[in-house]
């Protein structure tokens, strides 16, 4: 990464592990990826499989009883390179990164705002810790972020508590609070998935606007195939807290090379195709993340098992962009082949 | 807010009249009126059947149930709370007496108690699990577990018998000048008094704080980067507190009540010692005044927890708008 400007945060390796009850669960278990500047990375994957942990992990935002293993994560910050997995988690230089250089924001706005102070004064603290504004500057940044954010009535909602906002507009709300400080890397942890479909496309337009504006890096994540069809440039399968497939939005969408990413993609309905349309949902559910199947994760769900996937296959590069998980890609890879040149 | 306030008072009154109704009501269905208190088992035998009935009639007891109750609500309203049947001395001197001691002894208790306790609970919550947790908690259930009078007995033969650094109780000794005299005697009723409160305040805040710590905001709190205690206190335990606020605020009407346990024990001349003494000697007036301004303040606390509630969560004011 070093040599490599475009890139914003470059995650190496990363192990995360929750302990409870004397039992370790291997939540991210070697992770790598890069965020380019200016780019959205979504990452997918059924639930429970690492998403979440992924950007908590970025944040430092583990619960106690978790801690990184093993990794990198590397953050560029003025040219200088950051490790953040070695800052002290809750210690003042990853508090000075927080919400100033990476931002985040979360699943469900109803729970995520504090319900006891305005909206105004919960972007304010934002400021307030990471810029010189006085007390004057804060409040009409905080107005202008509303109204940037379409919010009408910037100056009469700011002093209003989140619970006299709708869903989408906490969000929204959410989001200004983010921006606050022009992150480089803003990390959106399920954003949508509280809001129905129609504010759902206003936020996503909203993310975009930011991304071209300020060249934010976006990690979005997200188990929607629509939305990552819509948003990504770059995006990573997870599956069990590994990535399975990696690669442009190109390579994984329309090659998609790992049995569980066309497994995914063919258990989504596709508008249009009739009431009668053959889904195929993954068949099995994941596994315990306690007992774990040896090898391949996904095998005991694969259709293409052989003897050769009880070893764990290793990261293997298709091209430039794609790199994948599993022993038989090359089957698969092929076929894509095939059908372009005939 | 100033509407919800007002419509708190629209329920304050209307309730105050129908528990004093209760109250009034509940002492006439009690056996016996207040004449057979009033003379002696000596003169009972030779008294006559007529000279009773010109009792009943000279303290107005023959008039219709709801006609007495008018005359006592007009004049309770008016302040003339009449007098105590035992001595004949009149209620509000005796109020005027025994309400600063009450005040005296559960101010000091409750000012402790809040801060000691709020504190410790949410030490407590936030060192979740560790060797302070642990004995915070035994020792805070112990407290709530083990009954008032019992600490109270054992303060009294350690510190006033065993040591004897204070006074067994009392409130008040002729050869008392200063302040400084009375403050031995309030230490150990104010101390054991104290104790229990501390004890449930801090078991209160500490779930309280442990609830809200695993809420969602207060990762999103963190994720602004601000230090610890500001997410901790700032967005904590303010959210942490309105449940703090009405146990507080149940523990109100203390102040007036007084702590009927306590005041036996240290012998308090306060009004929870007097309520004793009026139920035990049938003091009709007496109880009838001190039930009732129980009342008042109970209804008073909670409409100061109301206010205090909606202050700390807006969604609460709005609640009806």
């Amino acid at each position: 990464m070093d040599d490599k400007d475009n890139i914003a945060l470059s995650v190496r390796d990363l192990k995360t592990f929750f302990y409870t009850n004397n039992r370790c669960n291997k939540a991210v278990n070697g992770v790598s990826f890069d965020v380019e500047k200016g780019k959205t990375l979504c990452i997918v994957g059924e639930s429970g499989c690492g998403k979440s942990v992924t950007a908590a992990t970025i944040m430092q935002l583990l619960p106690t009883l978790s801690r990184i293993e093993e990794g990198e994560i590397k953050f560029r910050k003025d040219n200088k390179i950051i490790n953040i997995e070695k800052l002290e988690k809750n210690g003042k230089e990853m508090r000075e990164i927080r919400g100033s250089d990476i931002a985040m924001i979360f699943q469900d706005p109803m729970t995520a705002l504090n319900p006891v102070y305005t909206v105004g004064f919960q972007i304010s603290e934002n400021l307030k810790y990471h810029t010189n504004l006085n007390k004057k500057q804060i409040r009409e940044k905080c107005i202008s972020l509303l109204s940037d954010m379409g919010i009408p009535l910037p100056e009469k909602r700011v002093d209003e508590y989140p619970h006299s906002y709708s869903g989408g507009m906490r969000q929204r709300a959410m989001i200004a609070m983010a921006m606050a400080c022009n992150p480089k890397i803003l990390i959106a942890d399920e954003p949508t998935t509280a809001l129905d479909v129609t504010i759902q496309a206003q936020i996503f337009e909203l993310m975009e606007k930011l991304k071209k504006e300020n060249d934010t890096a976006i990690i979005l994540i997200t188990h929607d195939m629509g939305v990552v069809a819509e948003l990504a440039d770059n995006v990573a399968v997870m599956y069990m807290g590994n990535i399975v497939e990696a690669g442009t939005a190109d390579d994984v969408l329309r090659r998609p090379t790992h049995p569980y990413t066309k497994a995914l993609l063919e258990s989504v309905p596709v508008l249009g195709r009739g009431k009668n349309q053959d889904i195929n949902p993954i068949k099995g559910s994941t596994p315990d993340p306690y007992n774990r199947p040896v090898g391949c994760q996904f095998a005991p769900r694969c259709n293409w098992q052989t003897e050769s996937c009880d070893i764990m296959p290793e990261i293997t590069q298709i091209n430039d962009t794609h790199q994948i998980r599993c022993h038989k890609y090359e089957q698969f890879f092929e076929k894509y082949n095939e059908k372009r040149n005939s | 807010m100033t509407t919800y306030i007002i419509q708190r008072l629209f329920i304050f009154f209307p309730m105050l009249l129908a528990i004093s109704f209760l109250v009034y009501g509940g002492l006439e269905l009690s056996p016996g009126d207040a004449v057979s208190h009033m003379i002696s088992p000596e003169l009972a035998l030779s008294i006559t059947a007529e000279q009773l009935e010109a009792m009943r009639e000279a303290y107005g007891l023959n008039k219709s149930f709801l006609t007495r109750y008018w005359i006592w609500l007009t004049s309770m309203v008016q302040g003339d709370m009449g007098y105590s049947m035992a001595g004949g001395v009149a209620i509000s001197e005796i109020m005027a007496k025994t309400v600063p001691a009450t005040l005296e002894l559960s101010l000091v208790a409750l000012f402790f108690s809040t801060i000691i306790g709020c504190s410790l609970g949410v030490l407590s919550a936030l060192k979740r699990g560790s060797a302070t947790d642990n004995s915070l908690t035994v020792a805070g259930m112990a407290g709530v577990s083990i009954p008032e009078f019992f600490f109270g007995l054992v303060a009294i033969l350690l510190f006033a018998i065993e040591l004897q650094w204070l006074p067994v109780g009392g409130r008040l000794l002729p050869s008392y000048e200063t302040v400084w005299d009375r403050i031995p005697n309030i230490v150990l009723p104010s101390l054991v008094l104290a104790l229990m409160m501390t004890a449930g305040a801090m078991r209160y805040a500490r779930s309280s704080m442990l609830d809200v710590l695993a809420r969602e905001f207060i990762t999103t709190a963190r994720s602004k980067g601000m230090p610890e205690w500001r997410v901790n206190l700032l967005h904590g335990f303010r959210v942490a507190l309105t449940p703090v606020v009405v146990l507080i605020g149940f523990r109100l009407p203390l102040l007036i009540g007084g702590s009927t346990i306590i005041e036996q024990v240290y012998q308090w001349p306060g009004i929870g010692n007097m309520f004793i003494r009026s139920v035990r000697g049938s003091d009709y007036p007496l109880v009838m005044t001190i039930s009732l301004m129980y009342v008042f303040v109970v209804l008073t606390a909670s409409l100061i927890i109301d206010v205090l509630t909606a202050l700390i969560d807006p969604r609460v004011r709005l609640g009806k708008e």
